[in-house]
């Protein structure tokens, strides 16, 4: 946990310009993990959009496709990411936004990573991650978007 | 004003793209391609206050009110950008949660970027996309820096200002600036204890700041969603009392677009100046800069 608290070594100009939202699907009640992570996407540049705690994947979506965002990152420590990752991929479709970045993050044990990319998410983040690394994968994970 | 249908906003998608074009477009391009400023068809309501005082709350409140009497009601909130880093954190959205399943609201979230005026780079064309779209109203709340804040004024057809207890000294900072611009004044928080306070020395203040008429000063809980009918019918009389889509208004619309686009272009030419550029004489310098003014647009 100490890991994911510190502050990014060397500031980033990585992700100007970009909108990201970041987004507590489900029920569980923590999101320090996500407003750390807010706060270094912002520090990176990004304009950053935080949803809340236990928000829908329809509501998420509704967001995403309003505050037109370039990535959503989903934080999820519940347990349920298979159905929670599903849903707001496919809320996603539904409002013709299939072509954002799905980022995920939280507690998701190392055999789930495959699935969950199967789904269709761009890259998978852990807490034991450096904050710098998870900046520079999502950078590199929205070269080459259409924007 | 008769009320318009119950209608769903029909291409979210297109919308919100529209708008981040509109947002990141390039100097040149909006002097290539102005948008007509007569094409102002939203009415347009101005939130402003300090931070604090509850304004993205109050928003979401009125919204419903608003709801009523207009088809589709877009809300445009803007948050600042950090000089430093570029990003920023757009939070005024979360307060709005209740109103985002109503597919009559459409909810944007901006950050200032360049500007410091407590408004956004682009706003202008920003709200224009509204109008491209059909929207009967647009709620604006600015960034809430306290008495900068009159740039607004220019862009909106009733402008709120919203202040909560404990505000007495911030009435004192901003009696100069926007006390004489704001058509109504929200006390927000009602229920403390101090409210009534804040009332009174508003409205002796506004008394020496606003020669005729004083404007309507009302006291509302926004979270209890107490008084916010009589907040509605407020900015429903203040709208018909502006002729907003005169002349006068239009020119005041220009001036505000004409400064936006002169202050991006001048923050443009700083941030370009090499370092030995700022060792020159000031006469020198400010020439320096008025001649980047002049180069035009560097996109």
């Amino acid at each position: 946990m100490s890991d994911t608290l510190e502050t990014p070594a060397v500031p980033t100009t990585l992700l100007k310009g970009k909108r990201i939202l970041v987004a507590k699907p489900g029920l569980d009640g923590h999101d320090v993990g996500a407003k750390v992570i807010a706060l270094a996407l912002r520090d990176a540049g990004a304009e950053v959009i935080y949803t809340g705690l236990r928000k829908s994947p329809g509501f998420i979506a509704r967001v995403a496709v309003d505050e037109d965002v370039d990535a959503v990152g989903l934080s999820i420590l519940s347990g349920s990411h298979k159905e929670l990752v599903a849903d707001s991929i496919a809320a996603l479709a539904q409002e013709g936004a299939s072509a954002i970045p799905v980022f995920v993050g939280g507690t998701i044990p190392a055999e789930d990573v495959a699935m969950l990319l199967d789904l269709g998410v761009k890259a998978v983040f852990t807490a034991d991650m450096k904050l710098d690394d998870v900046i520079a994968e999502v950078a590199a994970g929205l070269r080459g978007q259409p924007t | 004003m008769n009320v318009a249908p119950r209608s769903p906003i029909l291409d979210r998608r297109a919308l919100g793209r529209a708008l981040s074009r509109a947002a990141d477009a390039a100097l040149a391009d909006i002097l290539a391609t102005p948008r007509d400023e007569s094409r102002h068809l939203a009415r347009r309501i101005g939130v402003t206050g300090p931070p604090g005082a509850g304004k993205s709350t109050l928003i979401a409140a009125l919204a419903r009110h608003r709801l009523a009497r207009a088809g589709q009601v877009a809300i445009v909130a803007i948050d600042p950008t950090s000089p430093k880093t570029g990003g920023s954190i757009l939070g005024d959205r979360i307060r709005m949660d209740g109103l985002v399943d109503d597919p009559r609201v459409f909810i944007r979230s901006l950050a200032s970027r360049s500007a410091t005026d407590g408004l956004a780079d682009n706003l202008p064309e920003i709200l224009g996309v509204f109008d491209d779209f059909g929207f009967d109203e647009i709620i604006l709340e600015t960034v809430g820096v306290g008495q900068a804040e009159f740039a607004v004024r220019d862009l909106v057809d009733v402008e709120l200002l919203v202040l909560s207890p404990g505000a007495g000294d911030q009435i004192q900072a901003m009696k100069a600036g926007i006390l004489e611009t704001a058509d109504i004044f929200v006390i927000n928080k009602a229920d403390q204890p101090d409210a009534a306070k804040v009332e009174a020395e508003l409205k002796a203040t506004l008394a020496l700041t606003a020669p005729g008429e004083p404007p309507p000063v009302l006291r509302v809980r926004a979270d209890a969603g107490e008084n916010i009918a009589a907040l509605d019918a407020a900015i429903e009389h203040a709208a018909e009392h502006q002729a907003a889509h005169g002349p006068d208004a239009r020119r005041r619309r220009v001036r505000q677009r004409v400064r936006g686009l002169v202050w991006r272009q001048l923050t443009a030419v700083l941030a370009r100046l090499p370092q030995e550029a700022l060792d020159q004489p000031l006469p020198a310098l400010y020439a320096a800069v008025l001649a980047g003014l002049a180069a035009g647009p560097a996109g």
